[in-house]
């Protein structure tokens, strides 16, 4: 036993110290993501305005399947432990059917300007809310927002007034935004790409085109989930345009020495490992917070990382089944707790009209399996053997590090790919879905990062 | 330097012995010293000669509390398979709404079931499949229903139906695994009870063949209590073998089927005449077994490893580490979140069968990922497939057979707690080419203490008895004749 720990020391000892961090940018993707051969003509970039819509016919076959779905009971006493607990999904079900209106959550959609307009052969969807008003001489700063999985640009529509209206809200006036909030390829609206490959530089590389498209020079970022890799990416391919990079997840991909090592040690001395007193509150007893957490809620992970079209198929024809998958994370990610309830603790955070929402819109757009080929596209290779995760970040990041949040990585673990964070902060309360579910926190924190970027000018500095 | 201490040693112990002096704490201690290091010593040298075995154990499995007073109804009630045009009206509906997703180009089957390919099946599911014959191939061996545990229990028995003068007829269990059922040995029923038929004139064993379903699959009820292992599947399946009256027999699986009769013969070895398999399961973890793979690309002979061994095992991480990886996402899944996983599929035919199908394309032959049909149809029919597939559909019993995942894994991550007890009885291993991952005989022997026969198949996969009946019913005679010799 010992001998294999020193052998797995010894060549973590080699790799780490062969290993060395670049400072490139990442290099722009382009790519054709339609069907067939690309065409000779140029493609069309109008900005065509969408609208979201239903018909009788979708809510009508929407309802047969909620009608006869078949159901297994689960065993005694399990809660959430085995997943989605079907009893309690014949109550969500039921509501779906009985309370829930489609039409009136569409038109919900719909108060926000969506538009959709073609890159790199994709029909790229997305929402674009400008601040109701200005004051006199002022600009609005753009920002992006970038949604996950399972989530989508629903997500956002909570936080979208809070930061295109601080005033209105109580959060001061200083810093107004208008809002690109965009479908990844493959997810809801946005249309999926035909070809492989299309990864999350990929998606970047879209989204950087999108916001040039829309005449953006000069924009912030915002992400969790997916969106925390592609807003990354995006900081790597186009430093000179991001003034400033938001999370509220961060993962590492490059693990050395110095991990195994804190992982080890860092509970008994914290201060030599950089960690502070919340880190150590939040990450530690490691086994239990770290590695078997990451087991027992990656299954989802693995499975579409390799077989996502198999995955995919039955959620794509029973909602229910869509439902259960999709509402088993909004109750782990938001609190790892919520598995010892019987109800998964889902309303407690969220209403059900807004789960429903979003488990509708992967439902009318069919999109489950392409946003399940992501994962695919992603980590087919493995973990920590893309060029980009070989990258570090120069440009201004905040991190908001919520407490829910599946893995916790503290500030000390992320500065080594993000060479400069100009705010790290732990949030009081709140889970993966940190925009969903925390809306007022997230915007306040966003507010204050851009403040700091904004007072310091500190997305100049890194041009000198 | 041995030379000088020992005469000093010997004159010390000399000296010793000649100054003792008689005394009665010596008359005691001294025979109770001798007492109990010979008895140590019996017993260590016995203990290495006894037969460890696992605990069987109790359950129960009905709903609620077992009940204190009665005891459990013990009859065989037999039993059909039936349909009825409700069940096939609401399949079709069902086979009709499918909402389909196209593929990207080029996929092939590496991104997982290929759509087009899955729409050309469902399309023969819809109008050319015929459940009501398929249930009536079912019913074509007697099917049985017995309560135990509190849980109702499916087997089909079937006899020969002719036994040839002389010849003893053997009882043969014979466990499926996931995603398979008992119908995966529909054609290999035939050739244990009655080979010379079918051209197998492996010696003089004829077998009465007992298929049952593991609980929570197909026709046997699901448990509703947690924590239902192999260990209690192995247990029920014991006191099924009791309670038909056989004392003796043989067990044979591959799969869960392989988990479940290993664990059979380390529970009641006295039972266990023989015990076939033709996947092992086995740990990897150790110094030991790392430096055999390193040097066994090189040197196999010196680990242990044959010609054959080599050419299925290397290269070692493409095989065992990648291929394993993008295989077992399933496995991942269900043994954490098996409601959420089987949720849809118990309420998506489409679903379900293109889940279940990926198996029988990949397990089958690894190379078939690279056709866009998965090469399903090389090896299988239709018919045959969608019936399995059927099995699992009818008797909404995915999300149960998803259960058993995270009901093993969760005790026992790397399945090796009862490794170190060992299988002690009669063991034959048939090892299939297109088998997931290969297991050496050497790395076998580290559980199955008993060898007796150990085959490299010509050819086939994880589904042998499904794939390869004639080839596995050859390799349970020859292995049956060996034993029943000894």
């Amino acid at each position: 036993m010992l001998l294999e720990v020193l052998l797995v020391l010894g060549t973590l000892l080699i790799y780490f110290l062969f290993s060395k961090k670049k400072e490139e940018t990442l290099p722009f993707k382009d790519g054709w993501w339609g069907r067939g051969q690309k065409p000779l003509t140029k493609e069309d970039s109008s900005i065509r305005p969408f609208k979201v819509e239903t018909t009788e016919e979708e809510l009508s076959d929407l309802f047969r399947r909620l009608d006869q779905a078949r159901f297994t009971e689960p065993l005694e006493n399990s809660c959430f432990h085995y997943g989605t607990n079907s009893v309690h999904l014949r109550k969500i079900v039921s509501y779906w059917k009985n309370q829930f209106n489609w039409k009136k959550q569409v038109e919900i959609l719909n108060k926000y300007p969506q538009f959709k307009t073609k890159i790199q052969g994709l029909d790229i969807h997305f929402v674009h809310v400008k601040p109701p008003r200005l004051p006199e001489g002022r600009a609005a700063k753009p920002l992006l927002m970038v949604h996950g999985w399972p989530g989508s640009f629903y997500e956002f529509y909570k936080i979208i007034p809070l930061l295109t209206d601080p005033a209105s809200h109580g959060l001061g006036d200083e810093h107004i935004f208008e809002v690109i909030c965009p479908s990844i390829p493959g997810y809801g609206f946005s249309e999926a790409p035909h070809k492989k490959d299309f990864n999350s530089v990929s998606a970047a590389s879209v989204f950087y085109e999108l916001m040039l498209r829309l005449g953006f020079n000069e924009f912030y970022i915002q992400g969790g989930d997916w969106g925390w890799l592609i807003c990354t990416n995006l900081a790597q391919i186009a430093p000179n345009h991001v003034k400033g990079l938001h999370l509220n997840m961060v993962s590492v991909s490059k693990l050395g020495l110095t991990h195994l090592l804190s992982v080890l040690l860092g509970q008994y001395f914290p201060g030599l490992f950089g960690f502070q007193d919340e880190d150590v509150r939040r990450m530690f007893p490691f086994l239990k917070k770290g590695l078997y957490r990451i087991l027992s809620e990656s299954g989802y992970a693995h499975i579409q990382a390799t077989k996502p079209d198999t995955a995919g198929c039955g959620l794509n024809d029973s909602p229910v089944g869509l439902a259960a998958y999709i509402l088993e994370k909004f109750s782990s990610w938001t609190d790892i707790e919520f598995q010892n309830l019987e109800d998964g603790g889902l309303e407690r955070k969220f209403s059900l009209d807004d789960l429903l929402t979003n488990i509708m819109i992967y439902w009318v757009s069919g999109c489950i399996v392409s946003s399940m080929r992501f994962y695919k596209e992603n980590l087919q290779k493995g973990i920590g053997t893309q060029k980009h995760e070989k990258l570090t970040v120069q440009v201004p990041t905040g991190i908001a590090s919520f407490p829910n949040e599946i893995l916790h990585i503290p500030q000390a673990w992320a500065k080594k790919k993000y060479t400069n964070i100009v705010s790290f902060h732990f949030m009081p309360r709140g889970g993966h879905f940190a925009a969903f579910e925390e809306p007022e926190l997230l915007a306040k924190d966003i507010l204050q990062f851009v403040d700091k970027v904004e007072k310091e000018q500190l997305w100049k500095k890194k041009g000198e | 330097m041995w030379r000088d201490v020992l005469p000093n040693a010997w004159e010390s112990i000399l000296s010793r012995i000649r100054s003792f002096e008689y005394s009665q704490k010596n008359a005691v201690l001294v025979p109770a010293a001798a007492l109990g290091v010979g008895g140590m010593l019996l017993y260590w040298l016995r203990s290495g000669h006894k037969i460890k075995t696992i605990d069987m154990g109790d359950g129960w499995w009905g709903p609620g509390e077992r009940p204190l007073k009665g005891k459990e109804d013990a009859s065989i009630r037999p039993f059909k398979i039936e349909t009825s045009d409700k069940e096939i009206e609401d399949l079709h509906q069902r086979l009709d709404r499918f909402r389909f997703t196209p593929h990207v180009e080029g996929a092939a089957f590496h991104y997982g079931f290929n759509s087009t390919y899955l729409r050309k099946v469902v399309a023969y599911w819809r109008n050319q499949f015929d459940w009501r014959k398929q249930v009536e191939v079912l019913n074509k061996y007697p099917h049985f229903h017995t309560t135990i545990e509190g849980i109702d229990i499916h087997f089909i028995h079937v006899k020969p139906s002719y036994v040839p003068h002389g010849r003893a007829v053997r009882p043969l269990l014979l466990v499926h695994g996931w995603p398979g059922s008992f119908y995966e040995f529909y054609k290999i029923i035939p050739l244990l009870t009655e080979p010379a038929k079918h051209g197998l004139n492996e010696g003089d064993v004829v077998f009465e063949v007992i298929c049952p379903s593991i609980p929570g699959y197909g026709f046997s009820e699901a448990p509703h209590q947690k924590e239902f292992d192999s260990i209690a599947t192995a247990r029920i399946f014991h006191k099924l073998m009791n309670r038909l009256g056989f004392r003796e027999y043989y067990i044979q699986g591959g799969d869960w089927g392989s988990r479940i009769t290993t664990n059979m013969a380390q529970m009641l070895p006295q039972s266990v005449k023989g015990l076939h398999l033709n996947l092992v399961f086995i740990a990897r973890q150790s110094l030991g077994r790392l430096i055999c793979i390193m040097l066994g690309a090189y040197v196999p002979w010196l680990v242990g490893f044959t010609r054959e061994d080599v050419r299925r095992f290397y290269p070692y991480m493409q095989k065992n580490v990648y291929d394993l990886l993008r295989e077992s996402g399933y496995m991942h899944i269900q043994a954490t979140k098996p409601d959420t996983a089987g949720c849809g599929l118990n309420d998506s035919p489409v679903g379900l069968a293109a889940y279940i199908l990926e198996k029988f394309s990949t397990w089958t032959d690894k190379s078939f990922l690279r056709q866009d049909d998965g090469g399903l149809e090389s090896k299988y029919s239709l018919d045959e497939l969608l019936t399995n597939v059927m099995i699992y559909w009818v008797t909404s019993s995915i999300v149960p057979s998803m259960r058993y995942y995270k009901e093993n894994f969760s005790k026992d991550p790397d399945l090796s707690a009862h490794n170190r007890v060992g299988v002690y009885v009669p063991t034959g291993i048939a090892a299939f080419p297109q088998e997931i991952a290969h297991v050496p005989r050497v790395w076998a022997k580290d559980v199955y203490k008993n060898i007796i026969t150990y085959s490299y198949m010509p050819r086939g996969g994880h589904f042998a008895a499904f794939e390869e009946p004639k080839l596995l019913a050859q390799d349970i005679m020859q292995f049956v004749q060996k034993v029943e010799q000894l």
